[in-house]
């Protein structure tokens, strides 16, 4: 099995660390991770609980800032102060949580941070209708059905939800999507059509930074495996040239 | 970039077929209203009577314009215990200036100038000093009322210039300015709550503050900004309150908080943060006036009405966290109910 060690320097990457740390307190979340993705591919993350996956996508999308290392974007270093500043820059993350407002319709929420205003007498407000058309068309493309738009989301399933807080990222058009763990809360058929639809989004031309914990999930759609341990990076393998063993080794004893 | 996700004839056209055209979410309480109109009228004629509803609606002025920015702040997920406070406060700093001959204008300016300046701060201390809402205006609360009371030494204001007491005496068209400028108010305050990205994000940190967060949306921001805006609604709400009654005190709004937070609560905003209704605080604020008025004119004593509202407060919540399902032995009841019907 060979380990490409990234360079981080290298505009091959669409978005790469360099020397990344972070810590909560005294405990080590994140110990110099470099880590590159490179453009049009899918780069699986996987580890442990605890490994620090969750810290390291939470850095690249601007919800926390590193104590050490720096980000780079096709080479160049670039600051993630906030959720915003990621935006940006086009790099988009679907956090585990969803990020969904209960209270929130399927609009609202789709459109949530970016909302469409129209003038009205010199004065901006919120351009319903066109919301709501756009919303449509864009679940449209999901094989998932939605009765019901202006209802609060907290009615909604876990399938729909999750279709809402993928919908939501594609409406920016990102250069990177940061997906964690987007298939765990739904059932067989539910998470096989998101994996079906993770691998449209890579053909289309997409960057696809997923997290997840089923290898079975990440051998199917990933172009490469990223393997955290402990905090540190144990090493990326491309997926034509992995075998599950040896990457369960890789989780379990931190060895490539 | 255009990413084609349909899987081949897999994209179901149901998306948001079935959503109602016409919602009419106050429906409840508005029955509730007319309901208490009727019941009222049938004990005292005198309640129904269209100078007497004019009289309701010009008492209730001020409270309801409060209540629009209470109801910001509530479905914010916060609480404003200062309302009443920065009322005496301002209205005191206001007649002193103008009795001491300042230009009433001015005077108005600096007026407002000081209430939306205190919500900032509110809104400051709670968002970067991380002291939570209750404890935060439950200290300018009291703070307050004592800058009140030391600004004011026991003196009791009265005799504003005639041109600003059309304000709150005044008519247009026979109906009184308080219920006009109100009117005005409540129709700002919804379109900001349901037409606008402020009214939206207040919503969303109020909902999950961490999604907004990450969504981009600039948390502490709206947090300054709705303390902001109930101290501009406290500015407005006092002063067609002392252009009414031609005069103030330091004590002036003493346990008003309680009543608009009734009055927000009655109409369905939820404690809790996320969810909110301009039209139900309006109905809240009008139902606590019309019973107030009502037992006034039923000659019943005054104390009488703080019982009726503490406990209208408290009902109030019950009947809302029944709706919303946040009862666990309650929850737990109707669920073994309803699987007991299904066997």
């Amino acid at each position: 099995m060979s380990q490409v060690q990234p360079r981080a320097a290298d505009d091959a990457y669409l978005l790469a660390t360099k020397g990344l740390s972070k810590y909560y307190g005294g405990l080590c979340a994140l110990d110099q991770v470099s880590l590159g993705v490179k453009h049009g591919e899918i780069l699986a993350l996987v580890g442990d609980n605890g490994a620090g996956k969750s810290t390291l996508i939470k850095a690249l999308s601007g919800a926390l800032q590193p104590d050490r290392g720096e980000v780079l974007m096709e080479g160049e270093p670039i600051l993630l102060k906030t959720p915003r500043d990621a935006t940006e820059r086009g790099i988009e993350a679907v956090h585990q949580s969803l990020g969904l407002v209960d209270e929130l319709d399927v609009p609202q929420n789709v459109f949530l941070g970016r909302e469409l205003t129209r003038s009205f007498l010199g004065i901006r407000q919120l351009d319903k209708a066109e919301m709501r058309r756009r919303t449509r068309s864009l679940l449209e493309n999901f094989s998932i059905g939605l009765p019901t738009l202006n209802e609060p989301v907290r009615r909604l399933s876990g399938g729909q939800r999750q279709t809402i807080a993928i919908s939501r990222l594609l409406l920016s058009e990102p250069r990177l999507l940061i997906m964690d763990e987007p298939m765990a809360a739904l059932g067989v058929d539910e998470g096989q059509r998101v994996l079906d639809l993770v691998k449209r989004m890579r053909d289309s031309g997409l960057t696809i930074l997923l997290i997840s914990h089923n290898l079975e999930h990440v051998f199917m759609v990933a172009d490469r495996i990223a393997v955290l341990k402990n905090g540190r990076l144990v090493g990326t393998v491309p997926v034509a040239e992995a075998t599950r063993e040896g990457v369960i080794g890789m989780i379990t004893f931190g060895t490539a | 970039m255009a990413i084609s996700t349909v899987p081949d004839g897999r994209g179901p056209k149901t998306i948001g077929g079935a959503d109602r055209k016409f919602r009419f979410e106050g429906l409840g309480l508005t029955l509730v209203m007319i309901a208490l109109i009727a019941v009222f009228a049938a004990i005292n004629p005198r309640f129904a009577t269209l100078s007497n509803m004019l009289t309701v609606l010009t008492q209730a002025s001020t409270y309801v314009i409060i209540a629009m920015g209470m109801t910001f702040v509530i479905t914010k997920g916060g609480i404003d215990l200062s309302v009443g406070s920065i009322l005496g406060l301002v209205t005191c700093i206001f007649f002193g200036f103008v009795d001491g001959g300042m230009n009433p204008a001015l005077a108005l300016v600096i007026m407002f100038a000081l209430s939306i300046g205190i919500g900032v701060v509110n809104g400051l201390i709670i968002a970067f000093l991380a002291v939570p809402a209750l404890i935060a205006t439950l200290g300018a609360m009291v703070t307050l009322r004592g800058v009140a009371l030391l600004h004011s030494e026991g003196e009791l204001y009265y005799g504003l210039p005639e041109s600003i007491l059309w304000l709150g005496q005044g008519e247009i068209l026979a109906i009184p300015v308080p219920i006009l400028v109100a009117a005005l108010f409540v129709a700002l305050s919804a379109w900001l709550f349901n037409n606008t990205r402020f009214g939206v994000h207040v919503r969303a940190v109020g909902g999950n503050r961490e999604a907004a967060r990450l969504s981009g949306i600039r948390v502490n921001l709206i947090e300054v900004a709705v303390y902001a805006f109930i101290g501009f609604s406290v500015g407005l709400g006092g002063l067609l309150w002392i252009t009414r009654i031609d005069g103030t005190q330091a004590t002036l709004g003493t346990g008003m908080e309680i009543h608009i937070i009734a009055a927000v609560i009655i109409g369905g905003t939820s404690l809790f943060g996320g969810r909110g209704t301009i039209y139900g605080s309006l109905l809240g604020a009008l139902l606590l006036t019309m019973l107030n008025n009502a037992l006034v004119i039923a000659g019943v004593e005054f104390f009488w009405q703080l019982v009726a509202v503490g406990l209208i407060v408290v009902a109030a919540v019950t009947v809302n966290n029944i709706r919303e399902d946040r009862i666990g032995w309650l929850s737990r009841l109707r669920g073994r109910r309803a699987a007991a019907r299904k066997t």
